[in-house]
């Protein structure tokens, strides 16, 4: 019995950080329609800063909510410098077709990655941090009894509950997050609706590297930092997105969940190694019964 | 006023439309009809901003629109309910119709809900359905949404695309009545196009007739609807 609790926290506690790399993937891949392979070396890099403030002895609230922010410039950032530019339209009609602009975008998210692990490298000489997390990360005692969850995975699936809580208010209750919702659906009818897209695009990106630096800032205590820990995320929380449906914020989440409990049992039950099959079987099935994901829309469109 | 000349605009290679010019008097309702591929959609598309004109000029009460954004002229007061019911089928009625007048919402807060409650006034099959997804509504009612939707911005200038297309006469009949209505009591200039002239010409004040790109008439809707040979050549009854 504590081994299936165990096993049911640890994977709530996972779940709830691949729901939050799902989740910015998923608001990109729905704001702009790029998969953005850079997110996690945005956040890894976010959460580099943090580290170094905690090392300098900022308090970890301070560092904590410093690398949100950058994570969110981060994001910004790289809508504004790479994504915008290259998504104006260019003189060459070959460089035009639907396949090269789904395609630039993409090598420009790994050229990206590539160079922001190589400034970590250069600022931080790619030494492994980690940081002390702001409560116990060990067996909980209560009643002389050791419960089979810690106190972190509390800390953890409750501040993930409180950012999706207040990600859905945002989507559903205000004005912003309805003119996100119509810039992603219909560009077009978005536009002449007096919305403008491109600064609700940035806001994407701002948000997504949101939450990925919370995912990378979560992470971190439980596996070292080095500028290419956080790219097993990516590859997760990648697969969450599918199984859960690119296109659905819902979605992603649900696949996160799915994702890390999966992962957790098959850790408790079986062993570690197991991991990337489990993984790789669920991500197939999903595929082939619901190619569009869990929550996914269908292609079909009503004419 | 809305005055347009020499507007040209290409796709690629294609010359959609071809040096046209018009003027949309204020207050009226001015029908641009011609047959399919004419160019009467890319009209509508120029001077809302969604396409880029090679050269001409549109300039709305002497502001020049060219070169300025979508979400821009809209602001300027030009709504354009593009061709084909566009409205967004995941959201909701009510979602469709906040969207349209978002960009109010913070200088124009109190005029905005009056807006609102007009629009339920004017098409109250919307207000019944306002909970539903866009989705599941009928097509007359996808294209009364598609009107509300740009009506909740208050605009001078509402450019109209087809809106007929697809539905049954009865619908089409009540929703020009509306916008008939409404150019009347509250002033509104129309740009209405048409494949379907006679309808088009019957509630239009003036009439420009489109063939290939170009400018083939210019006439008061009566004498455009009156002229057989016109009628023959252009529009094919």
């Amino acid at each position: 019995m504590d081994l299936f609790l165990s096993a049911l926290f640890s994977g709530f506690a996972r779940g709830s950080l691949y729901a939050l790399v799902a989740l910015g993937l998923v608001l990109v891949w729905r704001g702009a329609g790029i998969i953005n392979f850079a997110q996690m070396g945005q956040a890894m890099f976010s959460t580099y800063i943090a580290s170094t403030l905690i090392m300098n002895g900022q308090s970890y609230w301070v560092a904590f909510f410093i690398a949100l922010i950058s994570g969110a410039l981060l994001g910004a950032l790289v809508d504004l410098i790479v994504m915008r530019p290259l998504s104006r339209k260019r003189r060459s009609e070959a460089l035009n077709s639907p396949s090269m602009r789904a395609t630039i975008p993409v090598i420009a998210s790994l050229g990206i990655l590539g160079l922001l692990q190589a400034l970590a490298g250069m600022f931080w000489a790619g030494e492994e941090r980690g940081f002390q997390t702001p409560v116990a990360n060990e067996g909980l005692t209560i009643a002389s009894r050791v419960m089979p969850f810690t106190l972190f995975d509390i800390f953890i699936i409750s501040i993930v509950a409180v950012v999706l809580l207040l990600t859905t208010v945002f989507f559903t209750k205000t004005g912003m997050g309805l003119a996100m919702r119509a810039s992603a659906l219909n560009q077009e009818v978005a536009r002449l609706s007096g919305i403008r897209t491109s600064t609700v695009r940035t806001l994407s990106w701002a948000i997504s590297g949101i939450a990925s630096s919370l995912a990378g800032l979560l992470i971190t205590p439980t596996s070292n930092l080095s500028p290419n820990t956080l790219d097993l995320a990516l590859i997760i929380g990648f697969t969450a997105a599918v199984v859960g449906g690119l296109d659905s914020l819902p979605g992603s989440v649900l696949g996160g969940f799915i994702v890390g409990l999966v992962i957790s049992f098959v850790t408790f039950y079986r062993s570690p190694e197991d991991v990337f099959l489990a993984i790789l079987a669920l991500l197939l099935l999903v595929l082939i019964l619901r190619p569009s994901g869990l929550l996914g829309s269908k292609e079909v469109r009503r004419v | 006023m809305l005055d347009i000349t020499g507007l040209t605009t290409e796709f690629g290679s294609v010359t959609a439309i071809n040096e046209i010019s018009f003027s949309a008097a204020k207050s009226k309702i001015t029908t641009v009809i011609g047959a399919n591929g004419a160019g009467k959609s890319t009209l509508l598309r120029t001077i809302s901003g969604l396409e880029k004109p090679t050269f001409g000029s549109i300039k709305w009460d002497g502001t020049e629109l060219v070169g300025m954004k979508a979400e821009a002229i809209v602001r300027a007061g030009i709504a354009h309910v593009p061709e084909g019911h566009a409205v967004i089928s995941e959201l909701s009625v009510e979602e469709n119709i906040a969207m349209g007048g978002l960009f109010r919402r913070r200088n124009f807060k109190s005029d905005l809900l009056a807006a609102t409650n007009e629009v339920y006034e004017l098409f109250p099959r919307l207000h019944e359905r306002r909970k539903q997804l866009a989705a599941t509504l009928s097509g007359g009612e996808r294209q009364m949404l598609a009107i509300a939707r740009a009506l909740v911005a208050r605009p001078k200038l509402l450019l109209l695309d087809e809106p007929s297309l697809g539905l049954a006469p009865l619908v089409v009949e009540q929703i020009i009545e509306t916008i008939n209505n409404l150019s009347r009591d509250t002033g509104l200039t129309v740009l209405l196009v048409e494949q379907n002239a006679n309808t088009a010409l019957g509630v239009a004040d003036h009439g420009i007739l489109l063939a290939l790109g170009k400018v083939v008439a210019d006439l008061p809707a009566a004498d455009l609807r009156a002229d057989a040979s016109l009628r023959a050549a252009y529009l094919g009854y």
